[in-house]
């Protein structure tokens, strides 16, 4: 009974951790309302696409960066993209340097785009790992939950 | 013969299952934004059709031109695009687009809603961008209302205003009555109640066979004494 405590402690406590250090904002809490016992895994559903979805942006990124004549448009449209996707899950911090990533595109600083680049990259895999873990948490927690009730 | 029979009586009754949700078209480039609208949707007890594009949504309303028609293969249907029911019964009841499309844009699609037989169902559009020359622009085209992205629960609420009345494309009225006299329906079947409340008055003071319409008008207004704090258990000596 203690190790179930102490698990839904860590849990808590992690959780809390993404809010408090910005990595995740209300939105996310928005996902978890719409989960239920009829759709049981749709966070982690949702949170699954955005992964797929910000892998493919960031390599289209950097493919246009890398070109003679960069097509500020396409690379705008992309962070458009991936600014709208980590909006509607709550990745704060990814969203905040898509802001600042569509202003370079928009003066067509490439130099500003290039560092915007790395530090969305930055941001989304450390986003990635904090809910990886947090659902990796969530699964103990329930199979531990399970079991004490045998 | 018989075997027709029973399979059109079922067809009607799954019919009228569907027909006593309100159904909504969402449109949106975004996988993400579509799954997350989808749920919420369902969530509220929305029926759900999503498509991708301006052009699939042109599609499903059959608005698509004969030009267009004729360019594509004839016996294919796209995989992309949902089960188009025949026409004639087709029920949309609300339209939520994204702005931001690649093609087609939102506004494009409002355009074409409001020029077509489809022009009376109403048009929501979504956006992530809070640019008030772009609002403007959707509520004088015609738009419902203008919500940004992301969207949440609470925004949905308000949806119910434009969603009285299911709009069949072929013009069947009979679910309007059945819905109308639900939850809101004071409004439209005003006479009808207040004919009731005179007929019951007169006829005995304390009668409590009303039907639950009019108790629900009572409960707007409470009394007084409901007001007053209802007393603790414990006494505070």
């Amino acid at each position: 009974m203690a190790y179930l405590v102490q698990l839904q402690k860590q849990f808590d406590d992690y959780r809390a951790s993404l809010f408090n250090e910005g990595f995740l904002d209300d939105q996310f809490e928005q996902l978890q309302q719409l989960q239920d016992e009829s759709n049981p895994d749709f966070v982690v559903e949702v949170v699954s696409l955005f992964f797929q979805d910000s892998e493919r942006l960031l390599n289209e990124l950097a493919t246009s960066l890398d070109q003679q004549n960069t097509d500020y448009r396409k690379v705008d449209a992309h962070v458009h993209q991936l600014k709208g996707s980590s909006s509607s899950i709550g990745a704060q911090r990814v969203q905040r340097v898509c802001i600042a990533f569509r202003n370079f595109c928009e003066e067509q600083n490439t130099e500003g785009c290039l560092k915007c680049l790395q530090q969305v990259k930055h941001e989304y895999t450390l986003v990635k790992n904090k809910l990886e873990t947090l659902f990796k948490l969530e699964r103990q927690l329930l199979a531990a939950r399970g079991s004490s009730f045998v | 013969m018989e075997v027709m029979e029973s399979d059109h009586v079922h067809h009607a009754i799954e019919e009228q299952q569907e027909q006593q949700h309100f159904h909504v078209l969402a449109v949106d480039d975004s996988l993400i934004d579509r799954k997350l609208l989808e749920r919420l949707l369902k969530v509220s007890s929305y029926k759900v059709t999503c498509v991708d594009s301006g052009d699939e949504a042109l599609k499903y309303l059959g608005l698509v031109d004969d030009d267009v028609d004729k360019n594509s293969p004839a016996s294919s249907s796209s995989s992309s695009s949902p089960q188009s029911p025949a026409q004639d019964g087709l029920k949309v009841n609300l339209i939520m687009t994204d702005y931001c499309m690649p093609g087609m844009s939102g506004y494009d699609l409002l355009k074409r809603v409001k020029g077509s037989s489809w022009k009376d169902v109403p048009v929501v559009i979504m956006s992530s961008e809070n640019v008030p020359a772009r609002i403007s622009k959707c509520l004088e085209g015609g738009a419902e209302e203008f919500l940004l992205k992301p969207l949440q629960l609470s925004d949905l609420k308000n949806l119910e205003h434009y969603l009285l009345k299911p709009l069949h494309h072929s013009c069947q009225s009979n679910i309007i009555s059945d819905i109308a006299a639900e939850d809101d329906g004071v409004d439209s079947s005003d006479d009808n109640i207040n004919n009731d409340i005179i007929d019951s008055k007169s006829s005995s003071s304390s009668s409590n066979n009303n039907n639950s319409i009019i108790n629900k008008r009572k409960a707007v207004s409470p009394e007084p004494s409901e007001r007053r704090p209802r007393a603790k258990g414990l006494a505070v000596v």
